[in-house]
């Protein structure tokens, strides 16, 4: 029996079914991220988790217990919303004590977690003020302290980071994930913000239109998504997406992608048999921009490298990395190459796809052209390897 | 490049001049009939002046004439009663209506309407109906009495002790739906967040009310409490309308001892000594109150 189970869930507002049936199962100790573009019913699944919205249809168990029509106070949960919802009136210290006010704890007892607490949070120099005096990451804090002080079972994160700015997110993002590891606390957290996902999860939950997308392991929704949604939503800069033709060429199984000026043929070495019934179809392929490099720093090791000449449309240089963009298929191509590589634009260069690591989508349904055996071996059998190229 | 003053068109010298212009004529009228008249009456309540102003300097004489006045003792007894009771009574029936009609209520929209409208009516009206309501031989006792009820009595109306009680209760019912209004927007301004973060801790309503919201209505409280307060003070038309201070003088408030020493009992002195003190409280009420709000406002 898994932690939280989250079992056929539906909601519905009136006429309109918000939720259409989610399925989630996380152990304890685990760091969930709902993740997807607004509107996809994330936060309300969030809220029905809390108790703050009821739930139309399914089932909600935490640690075995069915808890669909008990009050939020009675769940054992905590919540910090995206506003911080700080109570005005109250001092810091009033404010993350009062849940256990409410709970009856007496008061030395009580003074001593928001002690606790408020150091976990380097907050103890802040416990006298109101919240009207605090900066927005203070108050992040303090919302945060409000959570862990009552030690629930199950954290709720509804969008926390998304009123500060962006130096303080990152900094506030590694702090949570560190708290999750210190205490090792069970979260459900929900953010719009992709990378938020994939640097906080240990499972992750893309929605979109109130279904359940995909779920899994954060390498392995990026790596082995199930739709192309989930490609495009995940991941920055986002996966190229071509449209190719599979053909056999010399018996073995090729994607051959071509437009007006250029033609570069792929040998498919992934989801060979799924894609045997693709041949002489088209279909969309997917590469993210670290698959394809220069030839020098690709990684033959592991991968499979097929290497193309191609015209150089544009260079982006981040420092860390250079982004070279062209033109493949009539579609704007972003390569990811090692700094300081002398390229310019209009010149020809050599360009290395990991064709390991392509993924092959059905144009018309969107979904993923896969062997059944193929995608659980993926994920399990190569982590590591993936891992250094992200 | 700007041109020197007078070569500039004829244009913009009227867009220069005209708000000016527009606004002088009220101006000059505010300042003569309000600020002049306020001078006037000062002077007036330091004069000789009895049924037609007299401008003979008489120091402080009808001011202590008004403060050994036993019905002026009488108004400013009534007025503290009435004032508090007043206040108290719209500020936590007002804040009571607000609280049950947030509540997510279907006819929310219409039940607001008929609480705001007895605002919509003028003091001269709603003393009126409530004096035919109250008075035991037309309305309510009478009423009880045809039904059977041959036991039933209320006659605080005419009764000296309890009169200005009643008065009270009209002046409720006009003026609650007004500051149920005004509670009504404070606690639509507070987030929704809060509250859901309150019942996860495990607030129950009547606590997150008590401990979390109302705490944030206090500038609505300061708003409300003042605009009663000033209400209460300038009470007049409801008072003529219901009682005509009596009886007696049992219901007698400032206002109404002004406008009898002024106009039937030919005491200008007194009447203008009165006037000047009820707008040193109203103004001691008032200013604080102005300054606070526009140096926020400022900032």
């Amino acid at each position: 029996m898994s932690f939280l189970h989250i079992h056929n869930v539906h909601k519905r507002f009136g006429d309109t079914h918000v939720l259409k049936g989610i399925d989630i199962a996380i152990e304890k100790g685990d760091f969930l991220v709902l993740v997807g573009p607004s509107g996809c019913g994330k936060s309300t699944l969030l809220n029905m988790i809390a108790g703050l919205d009821a739930i139309s249809e399914g089932e909600l168990l935490l640690n075995g217990e069915r808890i669909n029509d008990l009050h939020p106070s009675r769940r054992d949960i905590a919540m910090v919303f995206q506003s911080y919802a700080l109570y005005p009136s109250m001092t810091v210290a009033g404010n993350i004590g009062f849940g256990l006010e409410m709970r009856k704890v007496p008061k030395a007892k009580r003074r001593e977690a928001i002690q606790r607490a408020a150091e976990l949070l380097q907050i103890e120099n802040l416990l006298n003020r109101k919240p009207a005096q605090l900066s927005g990451g203070q108050r992040q804090r303090v919302a945060m302290g409000r959570a862990l002080v009552r030690e629930p079972q199950l954290f709720l994160f509804d969008e926390p980071l998304s009123n500060l700015d962006a130096k303080l997110r990152v900094d506030m993002r590694t702090e949570i994930k560190q708290l999750h590891q210190r205490l090792g606390t069970t979260i459900v957290y929900v953010t719009h913000d992709q990378i938020e996902a994939m640097t906080l999860a240990t499972r992750i939950a893309v929605m979109r239109g109130g279904e359940l997308q995909q779920l899994g392991t954060p390498q392995s929704v990026y790596d082995d998504p199930n739709n192309l949604f989930v490609a495009g939503f995940m991941g920055s800069p986002s996966m190229n997406l071509v449209t190719a033709r599979i053909t056999r060429q010399d018996g073995a199984l090729v994607a051959r992608i071509a437009s007006a000026n250029n033609e570069v043929t792929l040998p498919i070495v992934r989801d060979r048999a799924a894609l045997e019934a693709w041949c002489d179809r088209d279909v969309m392929l997917g590469l993210r921009p670290e698959a394809i490099t220069d030839p020098a720093s690709a990684n033959r090791e592991d991968g499979e490298i097929h290497e193309a000449e191609l015209e150089v449309a544009l260079v982006e240089p981040t420092g860390a990395d250079l982004y070279v963009v062209t033109r493949l298929g009539g579609r704007s191509i972003n390569a990811r190459m090692r700094p300081g590589a002398p390229l310019s634009p209009g010149q020809s260069t050599r360009f290395a796809f990991d064709v390991s690591r392509m993924v092959a989508f059905d144009p018309e349904t969107e979904a993923r052209i896969r062997d059944e055996t193929d995608a659980t071996t993926q994920v399990t059998a190569r982590p590591a390897a993936l891992g250094q190229n992200v | 490049m700007s041109k020197p003053p007078s070569s500039r068109g004829f244009g913009e010298r009227l867009q220069h001049w005209l708000p000016r212009l527009v606004l002088s004529p009220s101006f000059v009228l505010v300042l003569f009939f309000v600020y002049g008249f306020i001078l006037w009456t000062t002077y007036i309540s330091f004069s000789n002046s009895g049924m037609l102003p007299d401008y003979t300097w008489a120091g402080t004489r009808q001011w202590s004439r008004l403060w050994s006045s036993w019905t002026w003792g009488i108004a400013l007894h009534n007025i503290w009663v009435f004032g508090l009771l007043y206040i108290v009574t719209c500020t936590a029936l007002g804040l009571l209506l607000a609280i049950l009609l947030d509540q997510r209520i279907r006819a929310e929209g219409t039940l607001r309407t008929i609480y705001l409208y007895p605002m919509a009516l003028s003091f001269i009206v709603t003393g009126t109906a409530w004096q035919w309501f109250l008075n035991p031989g037309l309305g309510l006792e009478r009423t009880m009495h045809s039904l059977g009820w041959e036991s039933f009595s209320f006659n605080w109306l005419i009764d000296a002790n309890m009169a200005i009680y009643t008065v009270v209760i009209a002046a409720v019912w006009q003026a609650t739906g007004f500051i149920m209004a005004m509670f009504l927007a404070g606690l639509r301004g507070i987030d929704g967040e809060m509250i859901k973060a309150a019942q996860i801790d495990g607030a129950p309503a009547w606590k997150i009310y008590l401990r979390i919201i109302i705490p944030q209505l206090r500038p609505v409280f300061l708003s409300a409490i003042v605009v009663l307060a000033h209400l209460a003070i300038k009470s007049f038309d409801l008072i003529v309308a219901m009682t005509g201070g009596g009886p007696g003088n049992a219901t007698a408030v400032p206002a109404t001892f002004m406008y009898s020493y002024a106009f039937s009992r030919n005491e200008m002195g007194i009447a203008s000594a009165s006037a000047v003190f009820m707008l040193a409280v109203i103004a001691a009420l008032i200013i604080p109150y102005l300054y606070s709000e526009l140096r926020e406002s400022r900032s």
